[in-house]
């Protein structure tokens, strides 16, 4: 009788000392592997002699013997990216032999992928948000600077950062380089399916409207507005998803991005800027030129119900928003422009928000050469165009083609010399988008002025 | 026979008191001590959990998006909790007392409730609540009235309540039929016979005798409206909105990381801290329930 | 107040004798339903809402992703049932190339074993609970109430590093588990108030035959508990097949996934590409089978709660 009591406690300290030894369990397995990439890169240099030898061709494009690789993607399988994934992936085994088992997260890899990582499971690769992979995950990232500048049998004799965007890459290096990571490279992650963050509109609802180019400044901005609400649609529309970077945006043009990111860090949102921002969107609201059914859009009502019924003419929004909203919509042109200047303070068309997803690769990987070989696989060529099609989104290959949709919004691409963070980082503290959000719409629905708005984001602090 | 008794009872208990011990008190134990460490990743081990005394507590009071989010709770807990039950013993009223087709009201009532939440969500988001063509103001103009912005900055919220209702008054008039139906009739034809009216049959016998019933229907209303998430995610499914964030929503967002790949912020220490709250805000109102319908339990 | 109108149960009955006694063999429905008017209004207009909502959804499950959301929807839903046109190719594409079959499958094994376990483990838990007085009963039963009140959140989180490290993610045994577990406390305290209820002569007519008490239990006791039982384990069915925050934490790969998942990955993968139809559709394919199964086993609740069994 007494032992039977005693099992369930005894089973349960046998728990309780197996969770305080699963911190024990965790290093050893890390060691471990850590260990075998350790053996892995030191036969690695044994076998090819300096890597630092600039003409060391094709080593580090041999594939591994026996290689398999287990890829975590950020795409569902319904979605026209997963769709081509799982297609690259069947197509890849049977040009090289190796396998690839793709497990399609979905979002979820978010907060699945780390612990998953730190179990030790055994993952090769991964994708996300070009800035959540280095931010979020950049401990586990394999430097990829060799990898970037080597060449290979399907770069056409060019270092395989000159076959993709120059800009992505770029960008890439910087983030590495910023976030300082312990192996001293630079470049961790390789940028796929990039996106500009810009003024997408529908042209024919500006033909309609009598308007014949896109605005370049300030006035005319206000122009094309007043013409289009004439002509009984909705300038400009955008829910709650947006809020805060057609918000970000606007405050970026008037008191430039250094400001903003430290108006965010410090939650000091009494910056005279703040209210010209605030009081700006008053009168966009009060004129009509922003529609009324803002306040009330939760996403993705702004792109389903007003933007592909032809009902909002401009929607500042992302390159991926043709793709999005294809199943609304028929023979739609799309145009784009570059959200203009404001004040001299700000910044003007060059500052945007651009980014991608982007590659990663487990440092802990057994096989890196074929890991980067799909994710060359991925970025250039037949399949970098395909995914490039069938998601109507932007090739990260040079010598792909834009989707005709995104014709103009190339043209902003190329004249942006200032990357701006998501939103000018409006979203980087969820308080601050939240009041944004509300005041915001509450600005639209008249409950406040741009005064009141302002003083609800002071008082953040 | 006093034996045979223990032996029966233990083996009945332990299989229950095992499982209890390793997915309740472990997990619950090590989140309550998580809160009190300044931890950042839920896959730390132990040994980087820093010290942080109620540091995570005081944190989260000071954070206005927290503020927001039990505010929220608590509206739905009590305003909620109020207008469900109500509906719930009225309707559970109705079925019993001997309408036509009550299976079929009853059925159709709960359905509600059957139907997965992420699928009625969307429904009442994009089709009752459509400013437009939503059947809500369908029926307001129909009715002469003006189109009612519903989900608006403030009326977001209570629209996601009465969509949150809708689904729980069905589950909840269950529960209080199945008490219902279980006082005696015995008793009704005694005080019939005693010359009781209707009313005075309900005051002194039914609300009694549902008591027990009662508190149950309070304890399981306040633990869903603990966990409430998943409708918080629905009406704002991009990232979290004054009017639709809840003590989870946040902590989700602590917790595995917010939606915008900008915040990379993580605190599971705080996470855990609102774990504790929402786990106190439980006990408080089932020690409250229990203490108030205690000395009242009658017996059969 | 309103409430004078409605009679709970059995008043009927005696008013039933009384009248009658009165009219003789006289119909007297007209005047108790016009007593029960308002509670006629009031469902009916429940009800009403209701079917409009579902009959909403499962129209737009048929129609073009374009169609829905759209003031002619209706229009357009008759246009092309009448003209046999009904986008079926939505349930089609669903249940195909986004897997609900394997979901389903998943979900009905999980959510099967799961109920039939969580009752062979709390049933007998429970019955001992209510029947016998021994030091720790009430500590026991306070806390099982107080697991009630867990959030999920706050158990996932040390179970979630606990799981990974024994590489036991996307497992079936470790969801299946988990569901059992996290089910446990409320159908004790469901049962627990239901043994409370059964009388005590039937253990003592037992005991008087010869009857061990482990006997006496599932021979007896236990059956006797089968509406309350019945009704816990639909609630039960329901909730597994509807979970899905631990399932999406713990068994989130495609072989693994049950329906619930599945419906939400759906969901947020059509939101992207505003493939509405076929979203409508997926929700259709996965609320059928517990309303179905509701529908059918509703009856059986009725029958187990107004059964006779109860009074002493």
């Amino acid at each position: 009788m007494r032992k039977i009591k005693l099992l369930p406690i005894a089973l349960a300290a046998m728990l309780l000392l197996g969770a305080c030894n699963s911190k024990t369990a965790k290093e050893t397995t890390s060691a471990e592997s850590n260990a075998e990439t350790v053996e892995t890169t030191s036969a690695e240099t044994n076998a090819e002699p300096a890597e630092t030898n600039a003409e060391s061709s094709g080593d580090l494009g041999t594939l591994e013997e026996g290689a398999s690789l287990v890829y975590w993607t950020m795409w569902n399988e319904a979605e026209p990216q997963g769709a081509v994934i799982a297609e690259a992936a069947k197509a890849f085994e049977d040009k090289t032999g190796v396998h690839v088992e793709v497990n399609f997260n979905g979002r979820d890899i978010r907060k699945t992928l780390e612990p998953a990582l730190d179990a030790g499971e055994n993952i090769d690769l991964f994708d996300e948000d070009v800035d959540r992979v280095i931010n979020s995950w950049g401990n586990y990232l394999l430097p990829l600077d060799e990898y970037a500048a080597a060449e290979y049998d399907d770069t056409d004799g060019k270092a395989y950062r000159d076959v993709v965007s120059k800009a992505l890459i770029d960008l890439a290096e910087q983030m590495g380089e910023e976030k300082g990571l312990a192996d001293g490279g630079k470049l961790h992650h390789i940028p796929y399916q990039p996106f500009i963050f810009t003024m997408m509109y529908n042209k024919d609802l500006f033909d309609k409207a009598g308007i014949t180019s896109a605005p370049a400044n300030w006035e005319e901005f206000l122009d094309v507005c007043a013409k289009l609400k004439e002509s009984g649609v909705a300038p400009i529309t955008v829910d709650d998803a947006y809020m805060a970077a057609l918000f970000g945006y606007t405050l970026d043009r008037i008191v430039g991005s250094d400001k903003c990111r430290e108006i965010v860090e410090n939650l000091d949102f009494s910056d005279p800027g703040v209210l010209e921002a605030c009081q700006l969107w008053e009168k966009m609201a009060k004129e009509g030129y922003l529609s009324s059914k803002a306040a009330t859009n939760v996403w993705p009502a702004g792109q389903v119900d007003e933007f592909a019924k032809n009902e909002a003419a401009m929607y500042l929004n992302g390159t991926w928003l043709p793709n999005e909203i294809k199943e609304q919509t028929e023979n739609f042109r799309w145009g784009s422009f570059a959200w203009p200047a404001i004040n001299a303070a700000g910044d003007g068309t060059e500052a945007n928000n651009y980014g991608g997803q982007s590659f990663g690769i487990n440092k802990n990987t057994k096989y890196p050469n074929a890991a980067f070989a799909f994710i060359r696989f991925m970025t250039i060529g037949e399949y970098d165009q395909k995914l490039a099609e069938e998601s109507m989104g932007v090739p990260m290959g040079v010598t792909s083609v834009w989707p005709e949709q995104l014709e103009e919004a190339k043209a902003v691409f190329e004249g942006s010399s200032k990357r701006l963070g998501w939103a000018v980082g409006m979203e980087d503290n969820s308080d601050v988008n939240a009041a944004i959000k509300d005041g915001f719409a509450k600005l639209v629905t008249g409950e406040y002025d741009g005064q009141k708005f302002a003083d609800a984001l002071a008082d953040l602090k | 026979m006093k034996r045979k008794n223990t032996r029966m009872i233990v083996t009945f208990l332990a299989p229950v008191i095992i499982l209890y011990a390793m997915v309740f008190l472990y997990p619950v134990a090590r989140t309550a001590i998580m809160s009190l460490f300044k931890v950042e990743m839920v896959s730390q081990p132990v040994s980087e959990w820093k010290f942080y005394g109620i540091g995570n507590y005081i944190d989260l009071f000071q954070t206005n998006l927290f503020l927001v989010s039990m505010k929220n709770i608590l509206k739905i807990l009590l305003i909620g909790g109020l207008i469900v039950l109500s509906m719930a013993l009225i309707f559970a009223i109705i079925l019993t007392s001997g309408i036509r087709m009550k299976r079929f009201a009853r059925s159709v009532i709960y359905l509600p409730n059957v139907i997965s939440a992420v699928a009625m969500g969307t429904m009442w988001l994009n089709y009752i609540y459509n400013e437009e063509y939503g059947l809500f103001n369908n029926v307001v103009t129909g009715l002469g009235g003006k189109s009612i912005p519903w989900t608006g900055p403030g009326s977001l919220f209570w629209s996601m309540l009465i969509a949150y209702g809708f689904g729980m008054v069905g589950y909840h008039m269950l529960i209080f039929i199945s008490g219902i139906e279980q006082i005696g009739r015995d008793f009704y034809e005694a005080a019939e016979i005693e010359g009781a009216n209707v009313f005075q049959q309900f005051l002194y016998i039914t609300l009694p005798m549902l008591k027990g019933v009662m508190r149950s229907n309070v304890v399981i209303w306040t633990v869903a409206v603990a966990g409430f998430f998943v409708w918080g995610q629905l009406f704002s499914p991009v990232n979290l909105s004054y009017d639709t964030v809840t003590p989870v929503n946040y902590m989700y967002e602590l917790v595995f990381g917010a939606s915008s790949s900008a915040s990379t912020a993580r605190n599971a220490g705080m996470g855990a801290s609102i774990g504790v709250i929402m786990a106190l805000m439980v006990i408080i109102v089932s020690a409250l329930s229990t203490l108030i319908t205690r000395h009242d339990d009658v017996e059969l | 107040m309103a409430k004078e109108k409605k009679h709970p149960a059995g008043i009927t009955d005696a008013q039933k004798a009384g009248t009658k006694t009165r009219m003789g063999i006289e119909p007297f429905k007209p005047k108790k339903e016009v007593r029960l008017l308002p509670g006629y209004l009031l469902c009916g207009i429940w009800i009403l809402f209701t079917f409009v909502v579902v009959a909403w959804v499962i129209c737009a499950s048929f129609l073009d992703s374009r169609e829905i959301f759209d003031a002619s929807m209706m229009r357009s839903f008759l246009h092309r049932l009448t003209t046999f046109n009904l986008k079926f190719d939505n349930y089609v594409k669903a249940w195909n190339t986004q897997k609900v079959s394997v979901f389903f499958l998943n979900s009905l094994i999980y959510t099967l074993i799961s109920c039939v376990t969580i009752i062979l483990v709390s049933a007998p838990a429970a019955y001992v609970l209510s029947r016998f007085r021994f030091r720790g009963n009430g500590l026991i039963q306070n806390l099982i109430s107080a697991a009630l009140g867990v959030p999920a959140i706050m158990i996932i989180m040390p179970l979630f590093g606990l799981v990974t490290s024994l590489r036991m993610t996307n497992n079936p045994v470790t969801i299946v588990f988990l569901y059992i577990a996290m089910h446990v406390p409320f159908t004790t305290f469901f049962l627990l108030a239901f043994f409370k209820n059964l009388s005590p002569t039937f253990e003592e007519a037992a005991a008087m035959d010869g009857c061990t008490p482990i006997g006496t239990f599932w021979r007896i006791m236990f059956p006797l508990a089968q509406p309350g039982i019945i009704t816990v384990s639909i609630f039960n069915f329901i909730t597994v097949w509807n979970e899905y925050f631990m399932s999406m934490i713990f068994a989130n790969k495609t072989q693994v996934r049950p329906v619930a998942v599945g419906l939400y990955n759906m969901i947020q993968s059509m939101r992207y590409t505003g493939d509405w139809g076929g979203m409508f559709a997926s929700v259709v394919i996965v609320f059928a089978p517990t309303f179905l199964l509701y529908i059918f086993l509703s009856e059986k609740i009725i029958a187990g709660v107004t059964g006779g069994a109860i009074k002493g």
